[in-house]
């Protein structure tokens, strides 16, 4: 499959197959998110894989944006602390946020071509996420990303090009 | 309702823990997403209902309605509307019913 095969089979998926994905699929998933850019090459990430069934239902419990069964999560987290030190406010606020999307859609593009499904999702509670995984002050969940076998194939919401693409400068709208 | 207790009961607490989370973050949340997580509330009551033989095929019928619109709040807003709108009259429909 090319790279853009792989983009536009990606779907969120919210229904996963009763089936365990293995230690060896999630340590690549997650090398694939440490290949992403970050701003400043500040790679302050911290990625936490879950696969205890009992740790993920409590963790669907405070997130509403969660759905179906997920045989794994992998919650993307930041380091704000080191952010800070290496990128000042904007590095904390802003870069980070946008350095932890990256890896993200590097995460979800590696499972698509695996055959996994996944779903990114940020309606959660972060306070609650945090005692969960017993996370220290500094570091902050910014996404969780539900992986398994895909239960369903939904159709891909269409999409929108010749809108939205301009060569040169904008002339769309005012 | 225990967290420690039985399958039905640790279903509702997560149910409860589901709208809490909801009600907090609907705070910041975009709007729709308001709609979308009482609609979605009332599927997952149908279904632990549903395990309990407490449901009706009315509300069977209202449970499948919306697990086949619910998305459409990200596809396709005034189709979720429609949706609702349907929905409300169906229940209207039922109370009537009831006499």
């Amino acid at each position: 499959m090319s790279i853009m095969d792989i983009i536009k089979k990606r779907r969120s998926i919210r229904s996963f197959e009763e089936r365990e994905v293995d230690d060896e699929v999630l340590t690549k998933l997650i090398e694939a998110g440490v290949w992403a850019p970050s701003g400043g090459n500040a790679q302050t990430w911290v990625f936490i894989a879950v696969k205890d069934p009992q740790r993920i239902e409590r963790i669907k419990a405070i997130s509403p944006g969660m759905f179906g069964t997920p045989a794994a999560l992998i919650v993307v987290c930041q380091d704000k602390k080191a952010a800070y030190e290496k990128g000042g406010e904007l590095g904390r606020d802003t870069v980070s946020v946008m350095d932890a999307a990256m890896a993200t859609q590097n995460i979800l593009l590696e499972a698509t071509a695996r055959g996994l499904g996944s779903c990114p999702i940020l309606s959660f509670h972060k306070g609650g996420l945090k005692r969960l995984l017993k996370l220290p002050e500094h570091i902050v969940p910014e996404l969780i990303i539900s992986l398994g076998y895909p239960a369903e194939a939904p159709k891909p919401p269409e999409r929108k090009f010749a809108e939205v693409y301009f060569l040169e400068e904008y002339s769309g709208g005012k | 309702v225990e967290n420690k207790g039985t399958a039905t009961e640790k279903e509702i607490f997560n149910l409860i823990c589901y709208m809490i989370t909801s009600a907090r973050n609907l705070v910041e949340e975009t709007k729709m997403y308001g709609p979308f997580r009482l609609i979605d509330a009332s599927s997952r009551l149908i279904e632990i209902l549903e395990k309990e033989d407490l449901s009706s095929s009315f509300l069977d019928k209202v449970r499948d309605s919306i697990e086949n619109n619910k998305y459409k709040v990200v596809t396709d807003k005034d189709g979720f509307i429609r949706f609702l709108d349907d929905l409300v009259l169906m229940m209207v429909e039922e109370l009537e019913k009831g006499g």
